[in-house]
This record gives structure tokens, C-alpha cells and sequence, in this order.
């Protein structure tokens, strides 16, 4: 059976908000630092489990406040781990060779599973979403399951806030001038390596959010990581490294793509997905956005 | 120590498949399959180290290679029992370069570091989705019960005869490996790798000699990935998931790029640590990624580079005048 167009749309729509919600801190890593970090989904997986455990921790968390004050508690905390990643490993790799970053940042990946699996153990967890995201609602032959409706709006919101924090505020004005040329701005006088650190919470931060907001869209396990970081990793690219405004218009572009691929190849999910990524690399190589400076 | 880089190989060569063939005289049969599955590890790495190091490419995607060796002789052994296991093999070799060809030609229009290995992530992801959904590969589940073959008049079954097999087709895939990095064609590699656009000045045709690396590459990593199946007798789609991909580079980067050993060095030393790590559930992976994390941190030349420091530094103690080629030839800057 092949759905309906709304249905696939509104599929699509889910599928790249969900993605962006991991990319977002990616690519903004990327964008500054260039490295793009393996670990990524590993910190959104430590994000998960640690939201996961504190709305189980008390009864008053049960309900869609708790859920997003958990969401955010996680995304502080993991946010506080890279400031710690950042001075332990982000800033000896400056001066290494692309392929090295690339490894080192998957050893970190290995190291958060290790801790995944010591701290909540190796059996599934299934997340339920809080009683206000469980129902759904119909428009039509539409079927809108709530926490659905919650992702995209968590998505689009997230993205309106870093758009205004890059380009409306001082730090954000600071980032960008970072990432267009260091050099200049280190001249200029400008703390870079305080703001390649508060990039990098930044980051980290949202990987955490991330991993608190989606908790409930799948369950939780130690293979969580390696699931979303490829999906996440083509968003990035697609999108241009470094470059939020690509990154969104490409969570949205790869959805379409996925959820349509699904429909018309029910029998190899994904597939489409994977060729999409290799056309457009082939035909953009440098993604939607190449400006090739935060944006 | 003789002069001769290609006795000395022929040496190590010889002395580390003769170590290995002993092996079984002193060690359980548990950890004489491991060597196996190490020796296969050994030829993967080195064949990504052939792309990574000789021609400069960091391909995501070498599970492809190493799954459609092992897919293409599980099926023929399957399917076509009376086949002889050498043809298999040779089958294989064949298939992975194919496919090796067949995605080089797209995925090396763009060579620059990340993109090429995103777009040989991208292929290697989609080979890995194929095998998991089509029922031709036994989808999930993958295919089971793959027989030890015969070879002539020896019957691989027996005993640890097939790891004998394994050892000896291993160390020819190394030497065959060896040679093409040290032949005229490795060295146009290098050349490539240093610097392409004066390589294209000096009449060598760039793309054509990356997509021939590519080639090579795949061959030889599907030929070692066929000899897992009768290994096992068991092939998944695990074997083609990314997650194999990323274990010749760990590998490559532990042992150290700048050497041709390095791969070995790497193979055994990350197999060791996780076999001396196996009870510890959470805490193997929290070991092998902080080993790594500290071998790129703090020794980026792996262990095979820290080696040669110690050695020249030990060597210049010594004799303060003379200046030693430590750095073995085809190292990275």
C-alpha cells in the first residue's frame, strides 16, 4: 500500500527535524573546529539515556514539563562534557592530519558505548513520551501522532534560536568571524580559543537536547549512537559542512527523499537515502550552502 | 640485517608465518581460530594502508570489499559445491575488484579528504542495506552452514587444516601486497599521493592510477574476506556494516600509517586487548577506544613510529655522527 501524499510529507517533515535536531550541533562543530566528530551520536545517546533516567527518577517529571526540563538538564550536562572533551582532546587535534581527527573522535564514540553499556547495562529501554505527547490527532486521512507534532516544532524552534544566536548577537557575530578566517580575528584581539570552547559546549549541548527530545522516538540501547550519526553525518554534508541554514534545508531535502524512498522501495528502506547522498555529493560537492562559513 | 628490502620482507614474512603455523602446537583451538580471524584482519588493514598511505585516499567503505568476498564465496560454496575452493577465492578476488571499479569511477571524482570517504561511506552503507534486505543473500539472517572445502586430495575440515590454508593464502595476499606498494605502480602511488598535479606534469594519469589503487585494494580485501566464510561458516550482513569499515583504519592508525607492518602491528595488538578484555562487557570498548584515543593523541606515528623513535634515539646515544633512515621508506611526513 502507498500512502498518501499529506502522510509522506508530514513522514518526511519528522524524519529531517529529528535529523536536524542531531546535526545541528555537528555541523556547527564542523563549521568552527573542522572536525567532524564521530562522538557526536554517542553524546546524543548519553544525552537519551541521561534524560531517560531522570524522568523515571521521580513522578512529578511524568508529564511534558518534566519531559523538556529533562531534556534540557541533559543537554547541560553533556554540555559540560565537552568542555572537558574540548581541553582533553578537541584542542590537541589542531595540528593533526584530517584522518587522525577522524579516528580519534570514533575512539571517543567506542569510549561513550563502554560507558553506555557499564552505567545502564546492554538491554533495550523503551521511552514513552509524556502522557499530553501520547495521543494523536486525525485532519482528515492525517494521522498526527502528538510527539510527532512536538519533534518538528522542537526542530524548528531549535533552528529559529541558533539562526538568531549566529547572527544576532555578539558571540554569534564573534563565531562567524572565527570561522571565516582565525587568524585575522585572533589580530583583531578576539579570545578564539574561548570561543572555539564555548563552540564546542554549544555543540555538545545540543547533542545532548537532542538526545532528551527524541528519547521517546525510539528505544533506548547501546546502538543508538551508530544509527543516528550516519543519517546525521549525510545531513551535515548535503547541507555544507558548517552551515545551519544547509543543514535544515537538507534534513528536510534527505526526509523527502527517505520517506518517499520508503514508500516506493517498502521492501529496501534506506536505500534511497544512500543514493541521494552520493548524487548530490556528486553534483554539489560542497552541499547546498557552500559558503563555507557558519551560516 | 640485509640490505635488501625485499629479502628483508621475504624475512619477517617468512619468520611471521612460521610463528603463526606453530601456533597451533602450544595455544587451544579457541585462540588458534582468533589467530585466523587476525591473519584475515592483517591483509584487511594492510589493503586499506595500500589506499590510505601509498596512494593517499581514506576510503570509509573497505567492508564492501572484504562482505563481497566473503558473500561471493559462501554462495559458490553453496551453491555450486563441486566448484574447486581456489576458483572461489579467485572469484572473489575478481568481484571485489569489480565492485572496487565500479565505485571508484563515482566516488573518486572527488578525492578531498572528507568527501571521498563520506561518499565511500554512503556506497559502503548502501552494498550493506542491499545484502540486508534481498533474500539472495539470506537477507538478516545471512547465510549459515558454509562448508570447509576440500582442496584436491586435503580435506580443509580436518583438523586445523584450514587455518593452515588461511595462513598460507594470507601471507601470499601480504606479499602480492608488498609488491605492488614497492613495484613502479606503488611508486606512482606515492607520487600521486605527494602531489598530484606535478605527478599529471610528469605524464602519469592520476585518476586512472587511483581507480587501479582502488582495484587493487578490493581485490585483495575481498580475497581475505572469502576465507572468513569457511572460517566461521557463517556470513552476515554485520560484515558489511560500517562498523567493520572503520576497523582496518583503527588497525592502520595503531600500529602506524608510515610503515607497511603497521597494519599487522595494529591487528594483533587491538586484537589482543580485546580478547584480554572479552568478559568485560562496556568496559572492552571503553579500553580499546581509550587506547586509541591515547595512540592518536600522544604517539600519532602508532606503535611501529614510537618504535623507530626509540630506535634512533638509542642509535644516536650510540654513534652521535651518523645520521640513520629510520624512516622507512614510504613513510608520511
Amino acid at each position: 500500500m502507498v500512502a498518501d501524499l499529506p502522510t509522506l510529507l508530514f513522514n518526511a517533515l519528522v524524519w529531517g527535524m529529528a535529523t536536524f535536531l542531531v546535526a545541528a550541533g555537528l555541523t556547527m562543530i564542523f563549521g568552527i573546529l573542522h572536525v567532524l566528530n564521530f562522538s557526536h551520536g554517542g553524546f546524543f545517546m548519553i544525552g537519551a539515556y541521561v534524560a531517560h533516567s531522570l524522568t523515571n527518577w521521580s513522578a512529578a517529571m511524568a508529564n511534558i514539563w518534566g519531559f523538556l526540563a529533562a531534556s534540557v538538564l541533559a543537554g547541560a550536562v553533556i554540555g559540560i562534557v565537552g568542555l572537558v572533551v574540548d581541553r582533553a582532546v578537541f584542542r590537541r587535534l589542531a595540528h593533526v592530519d584530517g584522518a587522525y581527527v577522524l579516528v580519534a573522535t570514533y575512539a571517543l564514540l567506542l569510549v561513550c558505548n563502554g560507558f553506555v553499556k557499564l552505567v545502564w547495562g546492554l538491554n533495550v529501554v523503551s521511552a514513552s513520551p509524556p502522557p499530553e505527547l501520547f495521543e494523536v490527532s486525525f485532519l482528515g486521512n492525517l494521522v498526527l501522532p502528538h510527539y510527532s507534532i512536538f519533534v518538528v516544532v522542537a526542530g524548528v524552534v531549535v533552528f529559529l534560536a541558533l539562526e538568531w544566536l549566529i547572527n544576532m548577537t555578539s558571540v554569534g557575530r564573534l563565531i562567524q568571524a572565527i570561522a571565516i578566517d582565525p587568524w585575522m580575528a585572533r589580530l583583531l584581539g578576539v579570545n578564539v580559543g574561548l570561543i572555539y570552547s564555548a563552540t564546542v559546549v554549544i555543540g555538545f549541548a545540543l547533542a545532548g537536547l537532542a538526545g532528551g527530545l527524541l528519547v521517546a522516538n525510539q528505544s533506548l540501547s547501546p546502538d543508538l549512537a551508530g544509527i543516528f550519526i550516519i543519517q546525521a553525518f549525510g545531513v551535515v554534508i548535503v547541507g555544507g559542512m558548517g552551515s545551519i541554514r544547509g543543514a535544515f534545508l537538507a534534513a528536510i531535502l534527505l526526509g523527502l527523499v527517505d520517506s518517499f524512498g520508503t514508500a516506493l522501495l517498502p521492501q529496501m528502506p534506506g536505500v534511497l537515502f544512500f543514493v541521494a547522498l552520493a548524487a548530490i555529493l556528486l553534483i554539489r560537492p560542497r552541499g547546498l550552502i557552500a559558503s563555507g562559513r557558519l551560516s | 640485517m640485509t640490505r635488501s628490502p625485499a629479502l628483508r620482507f621475504l624475512l619477517v614474512l617468512g619468520l611471521l608465518t612460521g610463528a603463526a603455523l606453530l601456533l597451533p602446537l602450544v595455544a587451544n583451538r579457541g585462540i588458534v581460530f582468533l589467530a585466523g580471524v587476525v591473519a584475515i584482519n592483517v591483509v584487511l588493514g594492510l589493503a586499506f594502508n595500500l589506499l590510505f598511505s601509498t596512494a593517499g585516499l581514506l576510503s570509509f567503505g573497505q567492508a564492501t570489499f572484504s562482505a563481497a568476498g566473503a558473500y561471493a564465496v559462501a554462495l559458490l560454496l553453496l551453491r555450486v559445491p563441486e566448484i574447486p575452493f581456489l576458483v572461489a577465492l579467485g572469484a572473489a578476488a575478481a568481484t571485489g575488484a569489480a565492485i572496487a571499479t565500479a565505485i571508484g569511477l563515482v566516488a573518486l571524482r572527488r578525492t578531498e579528504g572528507v568527501y571521498f570517504a563520506v561518499l565511500t561511506l554512503a556506497f559502503a552503507e548502501l552494498v550493506h542495506v542491499v545484502i540486508a534486505k534481498t533474500s539472495f543473500f539470506g537477507r538478516n539472517d545471512g547465510l549459515t552452514g558454509i562448508p570447509r572445502p576440500r582442496i584436491g586430495p586435503i580435506d580443509l575440515a580436518d583438523g586445523q587444516a584450514y587455518y593452515v590454508f588461511v595462513i598460507l593464502v594470507t601471507a601470499l595476499l601480504i606479499a602480492c601486497l608488498w609488491w605492488v606498494t614497492h613495484s613502479r605502480l606503488g611508486r606512482s602511488f606515492r607520487a600521486i599521493r605527494l602531489d598530484p598535479m606535478r605527478a599529471a606534469f610528469l605524464g602519469i594519469d592520476v585518476r586512472r592510477r587511483r581507480l587501479e589503487a582502488f582495484a587493487v585494494s578490493g581485490a585483495c580485501a575481498a580475497a581475505a574476506g572469502g576465507l572468513m566464510g569457511p572460517l566461521t561458516s557463517i556470513v552476515s550482513p554485520d560484515l558489511a556494516h560500517w562498523g567493520e569499515s572503520t576497523k582496518p583504519i583503527l588497525f592502520t592508525l595503531l600500529g602506524g600509517a608510515g610503515h607497511f607492518w603497521g597494519p599487522l602491528v595494529g591487528a594483533v595488538v587491538f586484537s589482543g586487548v580485546e580478547y584480554a578484555t572479552r568478559s568485560l562487557a562496556g568496559a572492552s570498548d571503553l579500553i580499546t577506544g581509550g587506547l586509541l584515543l591515547a595512540v592518536v593523541l600522544a604517539i600519532p606515528g602508532g606503535l611501529l613510529g614510537l618504535a623507530a623513535l626509540v630506535v634512533r634515539r638509542l642509535r644516536r646515544r650510540e654513534r652521535p655522527a651518523t645520521v640513520t633512515d629510520a624512516a622507512a621508506e614510504g613513510a608520511r611526513p
